[in-house]
């Protein structure tokens, strides 16, 4: 063998047998083999964990949210102030601020993941494995949403966490600081956290639908980064009325960080953007994955 | 079993499967033969679903595919090499697609075994070379243990041990009385592997018969004789249903007359005669004789390279 692989395949004994069960039609399915909820979600997350672009994601997420808590709450000037002058309220919205900024990024990281789960099987072929293993499709799709979901919520809020422990630890020494408990800095952590898992699943409804790597990613970018920055540079006044109700806008003024409109939006009408938004990819992503040819 | 009722693929204006009926029997092993574009992988992607039939239906084992509960375990498919994950090692692709069906891993480490992958399995498939990526494909393809297999083009690529354990892995999975159902190209391939051929051109079926009723329907048997005085004998043999090529001095072959008559008139002029054999046709010529009117893309292009040949 002239092959680029280092270990020589010896040919295997021909004579071993080929069933494990019975030789006889359908063997195995008589054994009570078959698919089920718990198979594909095992399955999804076996796909999740064994290709290198998930850790990659993940860990940049998390050293991301925690470089920039430690820039932010370092170089924090209180002008001679003193701490206990600033109101608890203030303290609290700062810490979950700083708790919370890598979301901005981090909802690139993920999108990014996010759009490559699924047009990661397109471009290497593995999604016709995919397929003919899950034939009805739309459980092998909802299986992989409900496992980056998952998994995304859980980094996000480590990062989250983490982010809010090296902010504490830092501000501590100017004599700030506001317990997890407090609900102005949790409800944030979490928000941020759902955030990320919400926009992680609009990315791969975005995938399913446009296939390809590169496409996934330039339209996921385009929708989360670019169209906020194109509305706010155009003066017209709708562009500012639309302005909130685009998903990154949304999911961020959700848990507070920053707001895009002239009247507070409630946090609640911000998640309903966002699952809107994640609607519209999702049924879109299952209407054609039912009915494209894989 | 399989079975196929007017099953018809149409992409555009194209149509890629014509309203063909078939059945593939248990216990044998079924080739699905026919040029570029005949459709013999869309037929194969329907089987399992990939494709949506424009008109018809097939099913696997009386179900439609995605109506099983146990997919996997009914149909085992080697669709081509470019169905995995490069980014994955080969036993997580084996083991993300046995936990779909509760397929235990003791399984997906079985079927590594078999098909001699147990020194890469932990490998990325990025790396692996096309004969590496066939074995991983037939791997997946046993996963289930199913009853019926379908392959595409499975010796692709295999080296010649790969090649000789394919064949014979093919004819022990169906004298253990499973359905396979495999696509080639490569004729000798088929005729060494498979009991029975369904022959295609153009989206439709034009044979579909045991291999040595196709064998037979080409006809014409030829006889190759070696003579010094080939020139001699082939003036001899000169007659209105008689055709005598030539590729080497001393080498004819005839067709249209036995084998013992030429050696009666070769006799009769007094040639010397250093071999006469009968030669019944191979598979490759019953395939271009009843694929002759079939071949699509028989435009101008390859007419015009017949005649810089000549």
């Amino acid at each position: 063998m002239t092959e680029t692989t280092a270990t020589e395949t010896t040919a295997p004994e021909t004579t071993a047998p080929v069933a494990h069960t019975s030789p006889a039609a359908g063997g195995a399915a008589s054994a009570g083999y078959g698919l089920s909820a718990v198979g594909l979600l095992r399955s999804e997350w076996i796909k999740l964990r064994s290709v290198r672009s998930t850790a990659w994601s993940y860990a940049l997420l998390v050293l991301v949210s925690l470089a920039l808590a430690a820039v932010m709450s370092s170089t924090l000037d209180l002008q001679g102030a003193d701490a206990s002058m600033i109101p608890a309220a203030d303290q609290a919205t700062f810490i979950a601020q700083t708790a919370t900024f890598g979301v901005f990024f981090g909802q690139l990281i993920v999108a990014v993941l996010g759009a490559l789960t699924i047009s990661g099987e397109y471009s290497t072929g593995m999604i016709r494995s995919t397929l003919t293993a899950v034939p009805r499709r739309l459980p092998a799709l909802a299986a992989k949403a409900a496992v980056l979901f998952g998994t995304t919520f859980l980094v996000g809020l480590a990062a989250n966490l983490g982010s809010y422990l090296v902010a504490s630890l830092i501000l501590s020494r100017q004599g700030l600081g506001v317990s997890i408990a407090d609900p102005a800095v949790f409800l944030p952590v979490l928000g941020g956290a759902l955030y990320l898992a919400l926009i992680a699943v609009f990315a791969l409804g975005v995938g399913t639908i446009v296939r390809s790597g590169a496409g996934g990613i330039a339209v996921v970018l385009g929708i989360v980064l670019l169209l906020p920055m194109v509305l706010q540079v155009i003066a017209a006044p709708w562009a500012a009325a639309v302005l909130p109700y685009l998903v990154s806008n949304a999911g961020i003024n959700m848990f507070g960080l920053m707001s895009f409109s002239q009247v507070p939006i409630e946090w609640w009408v911000n998640l309903l953007v966002v699952l809107g938004w994640l609607a519209v990819s999702l049924v879109g992503a299952a209407a054609v994955l039912k009915r494209r040819d894989a | 079993m399989i079975q196929a009722q007017s099953l018809t693929k149409r992409h555009g204006d194209k149509t890629a499967v014509d309203a063909i009926d078939f059945t593939v029997q248990p216990g044998t092993v079924t080739g699905l033969l026919g040029p570029n574009g005949a459709g013999k992988s869309t037929i194969m992607r329907m089987i399992v679903g990939l494709d949506r039939p424009t008109a018809g239906s097939v099913t696997v084992n009386g179900k439609h595919y995605r109506e099983h509960r146990a997919p996997l375990c009914e149909v085992g498919v080697l669709l081509d090499a470019k169905a995995v994950h490069t980014g994955r090692s080969a036993r997580n692709h084996l083991l993300a697609l046995a936990a779909t069906h509760g397929i235990p891993a003791a399984r997906v480490d079985e079927v590594i075994e078999l098909t001699g992958l147990g020194s890469v399995a932990r490998k990325r498939v990025g790396g692996f070379s096309l004969g590496m990526g066939q074995r991983l494909g037939i791997a997946a393809a046993l996963l289930g243990d199913p009853s019926v297999l379908i392959l595409d083009e499975p010796v692709n690529g295999l080296d010649p041990e790969g090649v000789q354990w394919v064949r014979q892995l093919m004819r022990r999975l169906a004298a253990e009385g499973r359905t396979v159902l495999l696509s080639s190209h490569m004729m000798s391939e088929m005729a060494l592997t498979a009991d029975h051929l369904i022959m295609l051109g153009r989206g439709k079926v034009i044979a579909n018969a045991p291999v040595s009723e196709i064998i037979g329907m080409a006809g014409t048997h030829r006889v190759r004789v070696r003579t010094p005085q080939a020139a001699q004998l082939a003036a001899l043999l000169a007659q209105p249903d008689v055709t005598v090529t030539t590729d080497e001095p001393d080498l004819l072959k005839v067709s249209g007359i036995s084998a013992g008559d030429i050696g009666e008139h070769a006799a009769g002029a007094g040639i010397v005669l250093h071999e006469l054999t009968g030669v019944s046709a191979s598979l490759e010529e019953a395939y271009l004789a009843l694929t002759q009117d079939e071949v699509e893309y028989r435009a101008s292009g390859s007419a015009q390279l017949q005649e810089a040949g000549r």
